[in-house]
């Protein structure tokens, strides 16, 4: 199978204890690492505000997660993982590559594009004139 | 339903008489930006965007020396005049398509934000002009950041 790219974003309860915030990233880490697949990268977003309340928080401690997975199982036990876990209110997991695919895709065209034409009519957009008050107001 | 299918002549007439009354064939696409134009520095254009490139672009253009001479803002007076009720209405450009934007993110709700109501409500396109390709995206990035509580279902409490 493919690779597939996945964000995976999980929010803990805000009074975890760092070091459990860690061995839960860690665990992880492992049950990636052992599919195959590998962490490409982690971030934690620490304790912030949340839009609405999740199970009776206010407030949660984000970890986000990109996960290059080789195998199909890999998010299926990830988010099983992540569902026993005490410590973690909410979680979500979106496949990425195929936003990425469309997103490369469409820089490319773009590139082709303006290496074909260099005064490519869509150069209306940056009118000589229209620019002037464009400065201007990046300045203030 | 209805009050879409009312809309929508309406701006078809307001339109419409703006180009039909066009200085000339030429100039179409002239007076075209010219609307365009004027509207940006207005918009407010979010900071991240790709303004250097844009100017890049515009400074090539000069050369024509056609654009120099009939500043925006002339053109934007007469759109403005040729509105049939008499009042201007501001063509909406898409903020996106603008900054060029192929993916937007779901994990930046501070930028999502400005495209929902007071209530939670994704804002409708016509309302803030974005365009039906971004107006996908967006709506997906924004239902992406409220099942992860970056952006509120109904109101931020």
């Amino acid at each position: 199978m493919e690779e597939r790219l996945y964000d995976l974003i999980f929010i803990c309860r805000p009074a975890t204890p760092e070091e459990e915030i860690d061995k839960i990233i860690a665990t992880l880490e492992n049950t990636v690492a052992e599919r195959g697949g590998k962490v490409e990268k982690k971030e934690k977003w620490g304790a912030r505000k949340m839009a609405y309340r999740v199970m009776r928080h206010r407030e949660g401690y984000y970890v986000l997660m990109v996960v290059r997975a080789a195998q199909s199982d890999t998010v299926h036990e990830l988010e099983r993982r992540l569902k026993v876990n005490d410590a973690v209110i909410k979680y979500m997991t979106v496949r990425l590559d195929e936003d990425m695919k469309r997103q490369k895709r469409l820089q490319q065209r773009r590139e082709r594009k303006a290496s074909r034409r260099p005064r490519a009519p869509r150069a209306g957009h940056g009118h000589p004139g229209g620019e002037q008050p464009a400065a201007a107001v990046q300045q203030q | 339903m209805s009050d879409q299918t009312q809309k929508e002549p309406q701006a078809h007439e307001a339109q419409k008489p703006a180009e039909a009354k066009g200085p000339g064939p030429q100039e179409h696409p002239q007076s075209a930006d010219a609307h365009v134009a004027p509207a940006r520095p207005a918009e407010g254009r979010p900071p991240g965007g790709r303004p250097p490139e844009g100017r890049s672009r515009g400074e090539g253009r000069p050369g024509e020396g056609r654009g120099n001479g009939r500043g925006p803002r002339e053109g934007g007076r007469e759109g403005a005049k040729r509105g049939r009720r008499g009042f201007f209405r501001k063509k909406k450009v898409c903020r996106f398509c603008v900054d060029r934007v192929d993916y937007i993110d779901y994990k930046k709700p501070e930028q999502l934000m400005t495209f929902i109501q007071e209530r939670g409500k994704i804002v409708p396109r016509r309302i803030t002009g974005t365009c039906s390709r971004h107006q996908r995206w967006l709506a997906e990035a924004i239902k992406r950041a409220r099942n992860i509580a970056l952006m509120p279902f109904g109101g931020a409490r």
